[in-house]
């Protein structure tokens, strides 16, 4: 592999079909990294005693990508060694135990690409226009993250 | 003339994901608001739980002046839950 081919990239995608671990893993792999760490966010079947058939994800994508390329900004500020971040969220509905946000991050020692994943899915929460509903047996609902700050706390 | 881009909570209550609204060229992020919900009563109930992103960024309602220029995007943001 070339050197000019291992330059530090960010690979971010929305998208509708079924996400892959493999696949977000392959894309931060690198030889000059001895770690990948990953996250991956997967659907519950319950919330707070009511069962869950599944959710559905929508986007403001273009404003989504512009935020998400934010965080990985941001990622390379605080932990410069980081060498990939790939970032893919499902649109659309996401059945129970799939996943619906895969996060990872490859750098040379593995403190910085742990720590630069936690924060990347704590400020996704906070930051990025991306809306799920949980749809229940008789009825559903939006959520809404404890991060965001414009959403009232729990009454 | 602005794009509206509705989502989420929003879009069920204004019955529609984007229109074109004409509002004026400077204007308070709170005034935009109520133009909104002159259009989309419905809106009403979740004046609390949301703000907007023009031109892709965040904006809380209140007296923030707005200079809009037409085609600029204006969406309406009910809390988020990605992840």
């Amino acid at each position: 592999m070339e050197e000019s081919e291992d330059v530090p990239k960010d690979f971010i995608k929305l998208k509708s079909e079924k996400l892959s671990v493999d696949e977000v893993s392959e894309l931060v792999v690198s030889p000059s990294c001895g770690a990948v760490s990953l996250f991956i966010g997967t659907t519950r079947n319950n919330f707070k005693g009511r069962k869950v058939i599944h959710l559905e994800y929508e986007a403001y994508s273009s404003m989504a990508e512009t935020e998400i390329k934010k965080i990985c900004r941001d990622v390379r500020q605080k932990w410069p060694s980081v060498k990939h971040i790939a970032v893919h969220h499902r649109l659309g509905v996401v059945p129970i135990t799939e996943a619906s946000v895969i996060i990872a991050v490859s750098s040379p020692h593995r403190v910085e690409s742990l720590e630069a994943v936690t924060y990347c899915i704590n400020t996704l929460k906070a930051s990025v226009p991306i809306w799920k509903k949980e749809i229940y047996e008789d009825e559903y609902s939006w959520k809404e993250n404890k991060e965001c700050f414009w959403a009232n706390s729990e009454k | 003339a602005v794009s509206v881009l509705y989502f989420a909570r929003s879009a069920e209550l204004a019955g529609l994901r984007c229109e074109t609204l004409s509002v004026p060229r400077e204007i308070t992020s709170l005034q935009l608001w109520e133009e909104i919900v002159k259009v989309h009563p419905r809106l009403a109930v979740i004046r609390d739980q949301v703000i907007f992103a023009v031109r892709q960024e965040y904006v809380l309602l209140g007296d923030q002046v707005l200079v809009l220029q037409p085609g600029d995007e204006v969406a309406i943001i009910p809390p988020i839950s990605g992840g």
